[in-house]
């Protein structure tokens, strides 16, 4: 049995205007996503801005309403935030976007490890302390960090604190919204590795979202790729990189920079051919709104969004 | 690991950050027209509130028709009233009635306020509309007539119960102001975060997001203090502030109301209208140094 299931989410936000203030339309942030993640494995989620791979996220922890679908942990259906016991909220954790804004400037790293620790477990203040000192040490931070305030650390200091938060209570999933995207290059590569390690170390699952395509590649056993809150392909790392089908995902795979000048020319032109191709298939690939059609079996693990015809 | 603690803790007390507060004390202490007032103000309060606990105050009110209007004497020091009452003592009484209403209407709109707001602005939606529209049917009231209509029913009322009244109709301003930042406070990661954490939302909203507003919230009511101090001696002077034999800077001064008074009894009105003046003064002055800290760009410490 999977460790998270979520089946055919929707989230939709409505659009209201007019003189009485009516629901005019709906914002589809999230139509009709389905996967599943095996536990210990690392799900990628990609996409662009505002295709929704943050909503999907927010949703499952609950930050975000569920218009439709089910999401289903361990077993036990948990789409409503009541249905959210507190075994389950101690279960699924969430690692942000911005370690500027995670963390609550007027606490300190001591307050900030602790705070999960004090909503569910019982701990003395000595047990407590010791637990935030082995947690920071998990993720490599001097002690004496427990006295100090969020803004005396860097991005990638803050981003670990954010991490420790996160793994404090030994949760089993770990939603990790774009983790690395507001820090530097050479930052993202320790705390990627840092939260590999964390993995084999604490068994964790992940739900990792992201828009780089090189990182998912380095962290992520299973991929998909939205656009415009729906999927258009879902496969194993290697389905997407080594025989992405859409059209969509082909685009994405071409900009990936390439380090080699010596290739300049020849990535070039093959960015040009998968452009072209894009803008000659779009109507085949997309409906007339512009969405992805439903996905389609083309192996055990590759599911891709292809037209109707073929 | 006891020892490492000691350690660690007296290594890092040094590096700490300036917190909020500091960042004010340190503005305050910059502005040296603002200490000087803050000086000014502490040296009153204490005064006052010391020499009040020796004066009596039924012995000052007391009526002593062989000494009215007399001026500045030995026995006398700010001379009397028409009553023969002594006004040095009524000063000292009165600038504690003042100061006292000031700071409970201060502390309990205040209080009232930063929980309404906080509230409204962290839940939002239909929480945060119709407290919203508890709170506009407030605003409407006629403060002025009712406090007028409140003090001519009821028969006694102390500093405490006037303060009261005061307190109902003046917590709205600091409410909208602290609910407007609650808006935008809960929108921030760090609030959904301790959501995610399993934090409960009255731990978020006093534990959370009432720590970051907090040097908003000491420099609103700094502000506040000053015009609720006006606002007292505004009504004592009308007649509709505290009674007669409980003096207040405001009844002292309206004596002045009377011509003879105000031309020939200087000793009566003028020592109360210095006291005012000088008190909403150095309180504005701290209450703008505080509200400077808050904006970095205007900040001078």
């Amino acid at each position: 049995m999977a460790l998270l299931e979520v089946r055919d989410l929707k989230v939709h936000y409505p659009i209201r205007g007019g003189i009485l203030n009516r629901v005019i339309g709906h914002v589809k942030a999230v139509d009709g996503v389905s996967f599943e993640i095996e536990e210990g494995k690392t799900y990628g989620l990609v996409g662009e801005s505002g295709s929704g791979k943050s909503t999907t996220g927010k949703a499952i922890i609950g930050l975000e309403p569920v218009t439709a679908g089910k999401i289903f942990f361990n077993g036990k259906d948990i789409t409503s935030m009541k249905s959210k016991t507190k075994d389950i909220r101690r279960n699924i954790q969430m690692i942000f976007q911005d370690p500027y804004s995670s963390l609550n400037p007027r606490k300190r790293v001591l307050d900030i490890i602790a705070e999960p620790l004090r909503n569910f477990e019982n701990l003395t203040k000595k047990e407590e302390k010791m637990r935030v000192y082995e947690l920071l040490e998990l993720v490599g931070m001097s002690p004496e960090s427990i006295w100090k305030y969020p803004h005396q650390f860097s991005g990638g200091q803050r981003q670990r604190i954010g991490v420790a938060r996160a793994v404090a209570l030994k949760p089993k999933l770990i939603i990790a919204d774009e983790p690395v995207s507001a820090l530097d290059v050479s930052v993202q590569a320790q705390v990627l590795n840092f939260m590999r390690d964390i993995q084999k170390e604490l068994g964790l699952t992940y739900l990792f979202i992201s828009h780089d395509l090189g990182v998912v590649k380095h962290m992520c056993d299973e991929i998909a790729i939205m656009y415009r809150g729906r999927y258009v392909e879902q496969g194993t790392r290697d389905d997407i990189f080594e025989n992405p089908q859409h059209i969509y995902t082909k685009r994405l795979l071409a900009a990936i920079p390439d380090i080699n000048p010596r290739n300049r020319d020849e990535q070039f032109a093959f960015r040009q051919e998968v452009q072209k191709e894009y803008e000659e298939a779009y109507d085949e690939y997309f409906d007339e709104e512009g969405l992805a059609y439903s996905l389609k079996n083309i192996s055990d693990t590759h599911r891709v969004a292809l037209p109707e015809k073929g | 690991m006891e020892v490492k603690d000691m350690q660690l803790e007296s290594q890092t007390t040094s590096a700490e950050s300036p917190s909020g507060l500091r960042i004010l004390w340190r503005e305050l202490v910059r502005d040296k027209l603002a200490l000087v007032s803050l000086i000014f103000l502490i040296v009153i309060t204490v005064f006052v509130f010391g020499i009040s606990l020796i004066l009596d105050q039924d012995e000052i009110v007391k009526v002593d028709l062989f000494a009215i209007n007399e001026p500045p004497s030995e026995e006398f020091w700010l001379g009397t009233d028409y009553g023969g009452r002594d006004v040095f003592g009524q000063l000292i009484i009165g600038t504690r009635n003042s100061l006292s209403i000031g700071f409970m209407v201060t502390l309990f709109s205040g209080i009232i306020g930063v929980v309404f707001g906080l509230v409204s602005g962290y839940f939002g939606g239909h929480i945060d509309n119709v407290m919203m529209r508890i709170l506009d049917f407030f605003m409407v009231l006629p403060f002025i007539m009712i406090v007028i209509v409140f003090v001519s029913l009821v028969p006694s009322y102390n500093t405490f119960t006037f303060s009261l009244i005061m307190t109902a109709f003046l917590w709205m301003g600091i409410a909208r102001l602290i609910r407007s930042k609650a808006l935008q406070e809960k929108e921030l990661d760090y609030a959904k975060a301790s959501r995610t954490l399993g934090s409960s939302h009255i731990s978020i909203i006093f534990k959370q997001v009432l720590p970051n507003i907090v040097s908003l919230i000491i420099v609103t009511m700094t502000l506040n203090l000053a015009s609720n101090i006006g606002l007292e001696s505004g009504l004592s002077f009308l007649g509709f502030g505290l009674p007669e034999d409980t003096p207040s800077l405001g009844t002292l001064l309206s004596y002045a109301t009377n011509p003879q008074t105000l031309e020939h009894r200087w000793w009566i009105w003028m020592p109360a209208a210095v006291l005012i003046l000088v008190l909403m003064l150095c309180v504005r002055n701290v209450g703008e140094a505080l509200r400077r800290a808050t904006d970095a760009r205007q900040r001078r410490g």
